[in-house]
């Protein structure tokens, strides 16, 4: 392989298996210099867990400090408009650095510790149910249009304190905010779109919230608000994160896992023995093995010395969540589907200080999911081999996921 | 008086998120690897100390009451 072909990350056949391709930069350079697109790429598990403990080092304000364009290239009349997208997302809680993503994270903590996250599984569980029933008698779906990206957003929408009859328009204003991940080269305008329509509709929402605080999420970066720690704009982008961060991953990891398992139709067969006993292990196992985040990006934050390279103040670095989780010095097999891996220290949601907020609502939606699946389906076969992702360095985002299901044999 | 705490965290669950340190600082500190450890089990308020424990994203920490052995956290 030439140098120039190793750092082609963007072609199509890195984003069709990305495995392969960073497996081969692990084991060949785990802290490489990607010169066509002038950054480095860190691929080894060791490397990533010490680069995301070691925040000082690493800052996450990416978006504030780099004037890389948009890639793949968006329609030039369109540039104006990412200026405005950057700035809205330079203010979210994932863009900022201590000491004031600290006071950020603790106005939205207490909002998602795991004890009060495990009391929405009920909500989680009839909303699959709910869904289900309506697909189930179709005999086949899509799972990504039909089930993986819906459900998310039933359930943000739950926790945003949206009223019942907006949760279409906010469906709506959703998926285009999905747009953020795609490869158009127009698709900067339905973003931009979505996040302006979303600012709109949450406005009064907060106004309302301000003045008679409920149990919701928005209520929660209100009262960031009145403590002075969040301006209006940053509640307004942060409650467009929350959206966004729950539903693009949430139903990757619906795709990618129920994929993982057609491909692997014996570890379907365990999961079917056993839904309560192994939903939880399986998450873990599907969260690892085909990730929904692949990579995040930082900038290196002060000089700073990494797998032996000298990485400078300004570089930019992305660390590969899909690399890292196949490090064989960490699992056994690691290309191996096993969906009773223990342990599985796996970094699909990250490490330090900007750990996934949603780490255990993701766990939740992802047990009630592949419980439910296993205990009406016996078998779920792919309709075609020719998937299809997004052209997305970040996201693991299959573009569509047809199945049908057979009658269990009687 | 205050009942006493004996505190811990499970380092094959913690990920060095760091809020444990935020919330009690008396209490926890990171080790070289970056992960919590107890360095004074009453350096902070029982309450505090259950704070901290509670929004652990990865509920690495446990708590108990150190005379009855009671475990305060996580719930199970």
């Amino acid at each position: 392989m030439t140098v120039a072909h190793i750092d082609d990350l963007f072609s199509p056949s890195v984003n069709q298996d990305p495995h392969a391709y960073f497996a081969r930069l692990r084991e060949t350079d785990p802290v490489h210099w990607n010169e066509r697109f002038k950054l480095w790429v860190v691929t080894r598990y060791e490397d990533v867990v010490w680069l995301l403990r070691h925040h000082e080092y690493f800052s996450s304000a990416v978006i504030k400090t780099t004037e890389a364009p948009p890639y793949p290239p968006v329609n030039p009349e369109d540039v104006p408009l990412y200026d405005e997208i950057r700035r809205f997302r330079a203010d979210q809680l994932v863009e900022k650095d201590r000491p004031e993503h600290l006071d950020m994270r603790k106005v939205v903590h207490k909002y998602f510790t795991p004890t009060a996250m495990e009391g929405w599984r009920e909500f989680v569980r009839d909303a699959v149910t709910e869904l289900l029933d309506e697909i189930q008698p179709t005999g086949r779906m899509n799972v990504m249009t039909d089930f993986a990206a819906p459900l998310p957003v039933r359930i943000i929408a739950q926790m945003m304190g949206v009223p019942y009859e907006d949760r279409d328009h906010l469906r709506e204003l959703a998926d285009k905010i999905l747009w953020a991940n795609r490869g158009e080269p127009y698709r900067l305008r339905v973003l931009h779109e979505g996040m302006q329509g979303l600012i709109e509709y949450s406005a009064p929402l907060v106004e309302q919230r301000m003045k008679q605080p409920e149990n919701d999420f928005i209520s929660a970066l209100a009262e960031g608000e009145k403590a002075g720690v969040l301006t209006r704009y940053q509640v307004l982008v942060n409650t467009a994160l929350l959206l966004f961060a729950g539903h693009e991953t949430t139903m990757n990891l619906i795709c990618n896992g129920l994929l993982a398992f057609m491909r692997n139709p014996d570890q379907w067969d365990r999961l079917r023995a056993d839904p309560d006993g192994l939903a939880r292990l399986a998450v873990e196992e599907c969260m690892r093995y085909d990730p929904p985040v692949k990579s995040t990006q930082r900038v290196a934050a002060q000089d700073v010395e990494l797998g032996g390279k000298q990485i400078d103040a300004g570089d930019r670095i992305r660390w590969i969540i899909a690399a890292a989780n196949r490090d064989p010095s960490v699992f056994e097999d690691p290309d191996t589907f096993d969906i009773g891996r223990q342990p599985n220290p796996h970094v699909a949601f990250g490490s330090g200080i900007h750990y996934c907020l949603g780490a255990t609502l993701a766990r939740v939606e992802g047990q009630e999911v592949f419980r439910g699946l296993a205990q009406r389906f016996p078998r779920i076969v792919l309709e075609t081999e020719d998937l299809e992702y997004q052209p997305s360095l970040q996201f693991r985002s299959l573009k569509s996921l047809p199945v049908r299901w057979e009658k269990e044999k009687p | 008086m205050t009942r006493s705490l004996r505190v811990w965290v499970d380092h094959s669950r913690c990920v060095g998120n760091a809020m444990c340190l935020a919330t009690a600082p008396n209490v926890f500190a990171h080790n070289a690897n970056r992960q919590s450890e107890v360095v004074n089990e009453s350096g902070d308020t029982p309450d505090t100390i259950l704070e901290a424990a509670s929004i652990c994203p990865t509920s690495a920490i446990h708590v108990e009451d150190a005379e009855t052995g009671e475990r305060l956290f996580p719930a199970s």
